[in-house]
């Protein structure tokens, strides 16, 4: 079968509209509060990933420092919210303004460089902020981390939601948000913008020659990139309700960002979502032993016997460890990522 | 005054062993221009390593470094054969990640094995110190920083004298060329990992009298590998040794004099700098 | 994606069915990541209760749940036991962090929550009628080290050594206003972050600071760190204080050469007239070849309150809750029973000890009623 590209734009919009539609009636035949869970949590991936990729995918900066913006737009959020009274929906944007100034400060600094040294500095900026709010404790209550008990009610028209424990109007922020992320990725890349993105990316001396301004492009990348990644933050910190500097700050989220788009495929709308959609279920299973729990309940294997005891004992240890292989054979086997390796197996199958 | 020279004395005998993280991690990444995250779990297995042979065969950790540091170079040889090689033309972001799958499979693979205890060496000469006036300087810092001096000296003669170290050199500052003139560079990318394997390991094992191991215990290390190697400038011994005892020095004059917890603020604004005012580090050349 | 969501759903559906008839009880423990060394401790104690209560007839099926020492972790867990394993009740989380991040949760969900060993006061605090603390809060910590230090000698200054984390930091907060009630001044305040390799030049400052007591919370390693460089140094107060933790442990005793006449405080020792301690601290070191922590004995005791209540309650949350809140208990932690006081709700008035160590041994010095051997005040200096 071959389509025009109308015709392919057509269809891929028309089976995103149905997915949407399909996630949004999700709630109603969902209860399991887990279950919706794990949804709010592939969306949140989802919308780090896709934020990423705007800066790393499209224009080739690969920053490790991400957790720099999740941190500072979770932070304000939540601080705005306990002293100020202002509700999240409105700190958010404050949160967003407050990461377009560090990201151009950053930017200032990590743009000078290029390949490992960027990689590095935006570690280093993201360490610095790292440190410096576990030391000021004044400014964010430092080791302790901040703990956001009540959540004010949020007015939509004449209904007002005010029942934030359970999941239901988490998950459809979520969901708002990740297609905001998408609905803006996609924009970008249809854009003028885009182009001087990919321009950039593919050699940054050239797009230089055909009148591209690099730092300014690469500025303006990074800061809608931080700005997403700051939303994703601020709706992290209002749905866990807690926020510390290791866990919105440190190396370990940055990573685990640039792993969703990696994984799913750079550079692509679908690559994030695809890396979201694998790797939070997947830590999930891996984490609750959910493996041997099933091999025994289908009568593979017995809770008693020798491997049926050591896989129940340490598989939920080794989850990380299984995690790291995956990862090794994702990058040695499908550098390119889910999405690019699916194309490539089908665009293979097609030219056969 | 005793503050100021307890700190300079501590920081220059830290420096020591960070040097000789630095040092791997510099010759690593001159001859593959691959950041290598697994760098502080890779010295993390050497650490359990020393340790085995000092609670298993009763070996001193600063004699067992003559069996960890071939063993190491093995280790890391084969790193480089099975997984490194074949990412070498990747994109950075896709080498970085395979480090750190790497490290997390080093780090979580110790974790079985040993489980997540702290395991501490305790030698005669732990807590052992010379007081001179005021100050007092470790016994074992002392020494593990001699044995420092004498590998990097080791091996710049190595590197400087001898035909293979001459042809890593050559690796290092054209791979295309080096290939032309024809240097097996395959042979030089393993040998340099796993040179690169046996410092950082060395420096593991030199430091386990006086801290502590752990599956985890890599991943501070990594930071300040990176950090020392770009402050010396990618690539050079020298400078690598140098950025060692400036990062040791710093870290403890921050500790003594703005406080502890902003020790590591320092050492990363040091480094940022240097990224902005000298990219090419303080021993290398400037238009890198 | 809608196929995946399906496939995902049954997934989570079917291994939630109902298994056997034996009591579910929910574990959330930091088994990997940065946590897991202490995690460990408590997993242990929990596989000591597990078999303890099945020799008393009492058979438990506990799900584990690794939270990895992340609070979002932590809920995912919570949500999971609470929603799809219908567990009777929860103990656990070991961090401050997700203890805290999943409380709320478990108010939500009605599922009786026994936060066996983390430290910070907020947890019990928030008036959440489904969650317990067996342990005694991080006040508490401070609060009797300083009343045995002034009970014994009369110290006028202090200085502070932690290590910044949430425990590090909560613990001695609640120890600086301890301290400016009983008068003493506080001359050094020096937060350090974990792992440091080198603590000389900190140590240095502190000792040109000439202060009478030097209060110290780190974990394990970093203790015997510190004390091996505070020798080093020559740091000489009138004594030493360890904020529990890393200051408690086997590990820490056995360093006889920087170890000896520490004082630490801690929520539990083998050599205290509770029932069973003894006994404990023996199968304990026979099962898993190493002393029990406090956090062990904690988590050990959490497990048979827990398993205790649920099988009264027939497995029922609402009545194990009711059962948690009106019971007593005598075991291997004292007396326990939860109440509200000070504004703590279900929070178990747990004495905390003050032991110091002789020779690589601990002994308990304080409170009087339970000392056994007379503490060694002021310091002696180093051998």
């Amino acid at each position: 079968m071959t389509f025009s590209p109308s015709t392919r734009t057509g269809l891929s919009a028309g089976a995103a509209l149905l997915l949407l539609a399909a996630l949004a009636i999700v709630p109603r035949f969902v209860q399991s509060p887990y279950a919706l869970h794990v949804l709010i949590l592939i969306f949140l991936s989802t919308i780090m990933g896709q934020a990423w990729n705007i800066l790393g995918g499209y224009t080739g900066q690969y920053s490790v420092g991400h957790a720099a913006y999740f941190g500072v737009g979770a932070y304000v959020t939540v601080s705005l919210m306990l002293h100020r009274q202002i509700a999240p929906w409105v700190g958010m944007w404050a949160g967003a303004a407050a990461v377009v100034v560090v990201a151009l400060v950053i930017g200032s600094i990590c743009f000078r460089l290029r390949g490992p040294y960027f990689v590095l500095a935006s570690i280093a900026v993201t360490e610095i902020m790292r440190l410096v709010a576990t030391n000021l404790k004044d400014l964010t209550n430092g080791a302790e981390g901040i703990l956001a008990t009540e959540i004010p009610p949020l007015k939509f028209g004449a209904t007002v939601i005010t029942d934030f424990g359970s999941k239901v109007p988490f998950y459809y922020i979520g969901l708002g948000l990740a297609v905001l992320t998408i609905l803006v990725t996609w924009a970008v890349t249809h854009s003028k913008l885009g182009y001087c993105f990919q321009a950039i990316r593919e050699d940054q001396d050239a797009a230089h020659s055909l009148g591209i301004n690099p730092t300014l492009y690469k500025n303006i990348a990074l800061a809608i990139s931080a700005v997403l990644t700051s939303f994703a933050g601020a709706f992290y910190a209002i749905y866990v309700g807690f926020v510390d500097p290791p866990t919105v700050l440190g190396l370990d989220l940055s990573v685990q960002i640039v792993l969703i788009c990696i994984i799913g495929g750079i550079g692509t709308i679908q690559g994030p979502m695809v890396g979201a959609c694998i790797l939070v279920p997947l830590s999930e299973i891996l984490r609750s032993n959910a493996v041997p729990e099933l091999l025994m309940k289908w009568g593979w294997m017995n809770g008693e016997s020798g491997i049926g005891l050591f896989l129940k004992e340490n598989l939920a240890h080794a989850h990380v460890l299984i995690y790291g292989i995956l990862v090794v054979l994702v990058i040695l086997y499908m550098p390119e990522g889910l999405v690019g390796f699916l194309r490539r197996v089908t665009r293979g199958r097609r030219a056969a | 005054m005793d503050v100021f020279l307890q700190s300079l004395i501590s920081g220059i005998l830290l420096g020591g062993v960070y040097a000789l993280i630095g040092t791997g991690l510099t010759l690593i990444f001159g001859v593959m221009r691959v950041i290598n995250f697994a760098h502080g779990d890779i010295q993390m297995v050497g650490m359990y390593l020393t340790y085995l042979l000092f609670v298993h065969a009763g070996i001193d950790p600063f004699v067992s470094v003559l069996i960890t540091f071939p063993l190491m170079f093995l280790f890391g040889g084969l790193i480089q054969k099975v997984f490194i090689n074949r990412v070498l033309d990747a994109l950075p972001q896709n080498q970085i990640l395979l480090t750190i799958g790497l490290g997390l499979i080093m780090s979580n693979t110790a974790m079985l094995i040993f489980t997540s205890d702290y395991k501490i060496l305790t030698t005669s000469y732990s807590s052992g110190s010379v007081k001179l006036g005021g100050i007092s300087i470790s016994q074992p810092m002392t020494i593990s920083f001699l044995i420092t001096v004498a590998v990097t000296a080791a091996l710049w003669w190595f590197l400087k004298k001898t035909d293979t170290g001459q042809a890593i050199r050559a690796t290092a500052q054209d791979r295309d060329a080096a290939q032309l003139m024809g240097i097996n560079v395959k042979r030089m990318s393993i040998i340099a990992f796993g040179l690169g394997s046996s410092l950082v390991a060395t420096a593991g094992a030199l430091i386990a009298p006086t801290y502590y191991i752990y599956p985890q215990v890599g991943a501070a290390f990594t930071l300040k590998a990176f950090v020392i190697t770009v402050l010396g400038g990618m690539g050079s011994i020298v400078g690598a040794a140098l950025g060692g005892i400036i990062i040791g020095i710093s870290e403890s004059m921050g500790a003594a004099y703005i406080g502890a917890g902003w020790k590591d603020v320092v050492v990363f604004a040091l480094f940022l700098l240097v990224l902005l005012l000298k990219p090419s580090g303080l021993m290398g050349k400037s238009n890198a | 994606m809608k196929r995946t969501l399906v496939t995902m759903a049954l997934a989570l559906g079917l291994s939630g069915t109902a298994w056997s008839q034996a009591l579910k009880i929910g574990v959330i423990n930091s088994m990997s990541g940065p946590e897991a060394p202490i995690g460990e401790n408590l997993t242990n104690g929990i596989k000591l209760a597990e078999e303890d209560l099945k020799k008393k007839g009492i058979l438990l099926q506990i799900v584990w749940e690794d939270d990895t020492g992340k609070p979002q972790i932590a809920m995912s867990a919570m949500e999971k036991l609470a929603t799809r394993d219908g567990v009777a009740g929860i103990v656990g989380p070991y961090t401050s962090a997700c203890a805290n991040a999943v409380s709320k949760l478990a108010e939500r969900y009605k599922t009786p929550l026994l936060v066996p060993a983390a430290a910070k006061e907020e947890i019990t605090r928030q008036g959440l009628k489904y969650v317990f603390r067996m342990n005694a809060p991080a006040d508490v910590y401070a609060a009797v080290l300083v009343d045995a230090a002034t009970g014994l000698g009369k110290p006028k200054t202090i200085a502070f050594m932690y290590e910044n984390t949430d425990f590090g930091t909560s613990t001695t907060k609640t120890a600086k206003e301890y301290v400016a009630k009983k008068g003493i001044q506080v001359v050094a305040d020096e937060p350090y972050p974990k792992g440091a390799q080198d603590y000389r030049s900190t140590l240095s400052v502190i000792k040109s600071k000439n202060p009478d007591l030097v209060f110290l919370v780190s974990y394990v390693a970093d203790a015997i760190l510190i004390m091996r460089q505070s020798k080093e140094v020559g740091l000489k107060p009138q004594a030493f204080l360890g904020g529990g933790a890393g200051y408690t442990t086997a590990q820490f005793a056995t360093e006889k050469a920087v170890s000896n006449f520490v004082f630490s405080c801690t929520q539990w020792t083998d050599d205290v007239s509770w029932p069973g301690a003894k006994d404990f601290g023996k199968r304990y070191k026979a099962k898993f070849g190493k002393e029990p922590t406090y956090h062990a004995a904690c988590a050990y005791e959490s497990m048979m309150v827990m398993a205790d209540c649920a099988q009264k309650a027939k497995g029922d949350k609402e009545q194990t809750q009711a059962a948690l809140r009106a019971g007593k208990w005598n075991g291997i932690m004292g007396d326990v029973k939860f109440e509200d006081y000070n504004g703590f709700t279900n929070q178990n008035n747990h004495q905390m000890l003050v032991q110091q160590l002789f020779d690589g041994n601990y002994e308990t010095v304080f409170p009087a009623k339970f000392a056994t051997r007379k503490p060694t005040y002021p310091f002696p200096g180093w051998k």
